[in-house]
């Protein structure tokens, strides 16, 4: 059942290409981005995992008893090891050779890495099936997403999450082809497992989609069936994988797994606004993943990939339509539109915990590219652009004319990535309009850091909000803030207070107000017009 | 088209200078919509004090400005004064209400408090005190004087501060956890009274949203007389009552407030009154401060 085509090496170039050249843009912006709220305690998981793979090495007797294991590993004990260890070894390595400018660049090398590896993957999977135009267009359609292009900066399991999400699917499919794939399936559902959760519902999707194609097969008549050995792959490696890249399983295991699976079961709510109304618990509107995606990718993209779904309806058909000897195939498009519908519906569920941000369902904008990729190639096709004069430079341009909306609106975006709408929301205004999310995290502070810089010369002390104070001596390390600006415990005792929009923290606002006997900020923070951090200074401090 | 027209600072500037040269002690100033608020009070926000910023109640709210952008408005009906800046229209209204004559959120300093258990009454003393380190899910701040009851009960506090209401908006008001059913007890003496009272009560935020915490009971003693009972229950929002004070005499009256709940736990509780005289029917002028204060 081999329907694709093989790749080449100037296909691998062009991937490579991709990886290398977005690794380099993320990484030379990535300074513009204060470190956020998730990545502060990610980098303290990492450092206390680093000193735990440096006791492997110096006093591997010990290093593995409970009590060392629990000591370095109890700390995020949420979240498996995968890229936590990742982000380690990088820091590690930063450590020993310098290998980045700045500390903060150290730990988000890893997140960064997988982005481009990403790229490279959706341009050699849609290269398999599709011409070499579309592959790339897919490519550069997930890269030029404005909350894709903020969350491949950061030291997060998100973007992560999606690439071993996307090589999972990939390995399956693979591997109905070709057995050989098998122990590659488990593996790279093994790091998927022991990157985030986001992970657990692949073996049903797959399942969906072989059944599918078993009926299809049946009802041709082939005899030659896809086999069922994908499932074991995943069911017996990939667990083995998750708890052997992960030291807090090692002991207790039972329990601690349990103790992992019900946290993110039962996990805590957060407070999303959207369309006016501050949601703190279920259920969450089933539109939320559906309007933030309309809301936060590109018309075009979108507009490409409902094209692609159309122009490919007939490799979609139900099962019970397929013909006696009609020809069969892996029905790619089946299971790129289960990856890309699964997340978003599984985040749309009203029994879902309130997660709200599109970083929950970003495994499903690969799969959204590539079918983007298909509508491209549809219109490439229909309008006969290859053909005019004999070149393929109309195609090109129609191309570059398609992801020119994504471009140009991921530039705007940093380095405000998640306060970023896009026009169809009518833009960062438009979006506060209409009462939607303007951020979380808190990273936003670093576009504050040469104005606080400058407010306090002779240094002072911040009240930071919702920037932790781990982030905060992240900016510091990376020379961001003045050493002598340090972060104040304190909202009266401190020289600015600082407030991130979004409604619920109204009442910090208040607070800032009382402290201060005063409602005038002395600064706010705006992003095309619209209010993103205000800043109050303490009467005391103007005074000095 | 990324752009969406928002305006420029020069705008915002020029608005600003325009309302600062007529703005008078009485009126309060309103952003449409809400989100420019924050860019609204760094251009005018040292005019505004806390009871004009976070409203209470409409008592003593003369005009309101607003000062919007992008079409929005906070009220439908025609301004007495309209120009625009640019991009950023500047609109006032006249809305004559109560006459304020005394603020017990004001007053709150000069006031007597107590907190009555089954070992009798014990006076809290006003005092200098750490603030709170402020953050999200701490409830309001800590004013920097403030009536402190017991030490070993952090939040056994009294004195003016702002509550985020059920609605978020901002109210200026004396924070009076109760304690339990014994009642935590603040007395103002010589409280010159006009026709009414205007008292308002809420919970803070992140504790009333959840509606699992059981209701506060706040009861207001004119001249050692029960004049009326507030019991909030979660959901509530920001609520009250008015007590009709024009049979107490044209003397000044003593006037306490008692809070009381059978279970105190996440009682953040925040109380406003204000001794009015009505220049204009109440429910005419509680409707326009609505249509000021809300989009």
């Amino acid at each position: 059942m081999n329907d694709a085509r093989t790749l080449s090496a100037r296909d691998h170039l062009i991937g490579a290409a991709l990886c290398v050249g977005y690794l380099l843009l993320l990484i030379a912006t990535a300074s513009d981005l204060a470190m956020s709220r998730d990545e502060s305690f990610y980098v303290h998981a990492a450092k206390s995992s680093a000193s735990w793979i440096t006791q492997v090495f110096t006093d591997p007797s010990s290093a593995f008893e409970r009590e060392s294991i629990d000591r370095a590993w109890r700390y995020n004990w949420e979240h498996p090891a995968w890229m936590k260890l990742s982000f380690a070894w990088s820091w590690i390595g930063h450590k020993q050779l310098g290998l980045f400018p700045n500390e903060s660049l150290a730990f988000r090398f890893p997140g960064m890495l997988s982005a481009g590896l990403l790229l490279w993957l959706i341009y050699a999977w849609g290269a398999s099936v599709m011409r070499r135009e579309g592959a790339l267009f897919a490519a550069l359609a997930f890269a030029s997403m404005p909350r894709v292009f903020y969350h491949s900066h950061l030291a997060c399991f998100d973007i992560p999450i999606a690439f071993f999400v996307t090589l999972t699917a990939y390995a399956y499919w693979r591997l109905l082809a070709d057995y050989r794939w098998m122990p590659w399936l488990g593996l790279s559902f093994g790091l998927a497992l022991a990157t985030k959760h986001n992970s657990w519902i692949l073996p049903g999707i797959f399942l969906i989609h072989f059944i599918w194609i078993r009926i299809d097969q049946r009802r041709a008549g082939r005899s030659d069936r896809a086999s069922i050995a994908w499932l074991p792959s995943m069911l017996l490696i990939g667990p083995l994988v998750l708890i052997a890249t992960w030291p807090w399983l090692w002991h207790d295991t039972g329990r601690r797994l349990l103790a992992y699976v019900t946290f993110h079961l039962r996990h805590v709510h957060y407070t999303y606004q959207y369309l006016g109304i501050n949601y703190f618990e279920p259920p969450l509107p089933i539109s939320v993943p559906f309007v933030m995606t309309l809301f936060t990718v590109s018309l075009s993209v979108l507009a490409l990939s409902l094209l692609g779904l159309y122009d490919r309806r007939a490799t979609l058909r139900p099962p019970w339509l397929t013909q006696a000897n009609a020809a069969t195939n892996r029905r790619t498009e089946v299971l790129w539109l289960g990856c890309m519908l699964a997340p978003l519906v599984l985040i749309a569920l009203p029994s879902s915990p309130i997660f709200g941000g599109t970083k929950h369902w970003l495994t499903a904008y690969p799969f959204l590219a590539l079918l983007a990729a298909w509508g491209f190639l549809a219109v490439v096709e229909r309008a006969e652009l290859s053909f005019w004069l004999g070149r393929r430079w109309p195609s090109w341009a129609f191309a570059l004319l398609c992801l020119l909306p994504g471009s140009v609106e991921t530039a705007h975006s940093h380095p405000f990535g998640l306060s970023h709408y896009t026009a169809v929301a009518g833009g960062v205004p438009g979006a506060a309009d209409l009462g939607m999310n303007r951020q979380f995290w808190g990273f936003t502070t670093g576009s504050l850091a040469d104005w606080i810089a400058e407010k306090l010369p002779n240094g002072g002390s911040v009240w930071t909000c919702d920037t932790t104070h781990g982030a905060w001596a992240m900016m510091q390390r990376d020379g961001l803030i003045p050493p002598n600006i340090r972060a104040s415990a304190s909202m009266a005792a401190a020289d600015l207070v600082l407030v991130h929009h979004e409604p619920h923290f109204a009442e910090v606002d208040y607070q800032a107000w009382v402290a201060f006997g005063s409602v005038q900020p002395v600064y706010v923070l705006r992003y095309d017009g619209v209010p993103i951090i205000s800043v109050y200074e303490n009467p005391r401090a103007a005074g000095r | 088209m990324i752009r969406a027209a928002t305006p420029s600072d020069e705008s915002w500037e020029a608005a600003a200078a325009f309302v600062r040269a007529r703005y008078r002690s009485s009126d309060r100033i309103v952003a449409a919509p809400a989100w420019v608020d924050p860019i609204v009070r760094s251009q005018l926000g040292d005019l505004l004090s806390l009871r004009m910023a976070a409203p209470p109640d409409p008592a003593g709210i003369e005009r309101v400005w607003e000062l919007s952008i992008r079409g929005a408005s906070s009220r439908d009906e025609p301004a007495v004064l309209e120009q625009d800046f640019d991009g950023v229209r500047v609109r006032l209204w006249s809305t004559p209400s109560d006459e304020l004559i005394y603020d017990f959120v004001d007053e709150i300093a000069a006031a007597e408090v107590e907190l009555v258990d089954a070992n009798g009454s014990r006076i809290c003393p006003w005092r200098a005190a750490q603030q709170a380190r402020g953050g999200l899910e701490t409830g309001p701040m800590t004013p920097r004087e403030r009536f402190v009851c017991d030490a070993r009960r952090p939040w056994l506090w009294v004195g003016a501060t702002v509550l985020s209401d059920l609605e978020l908006q901002a109210r200026r008001c004396i924070w009076q956890h109760p304690a339990g059913p014994g009642p935590v007890r603040v007395t103002f003496a010589d409280v010159p009274l006009g026709d009414r009272i205007l008292v308002r009560g809420g919970i803070d935020y992140q504790a009333e949203r959840r509606r699992v915490h059981a209701p506060v009971t706040l009861r207001v003693w004119i001249n050692e007389r029960l004049a009326a009972e507030l019991v909030h229950q979660d959901g509530d929002g920001w609520a009250g009552l008015e007590i009709d004070t024009r049979e107490a005499g044209s003397e000044p009256a003593t006037v306490r407030f008692e809070t009381t709940a059978d279970n105190p736990d996440a009682g953040l509780f925040c109380w406003s009154a204000s001794s009015v005289r009505g220049r204009k029917p109440m429910v005419d002028a509680e409707r326009r401060l609505d249509g000021a204060t809300h989009e």
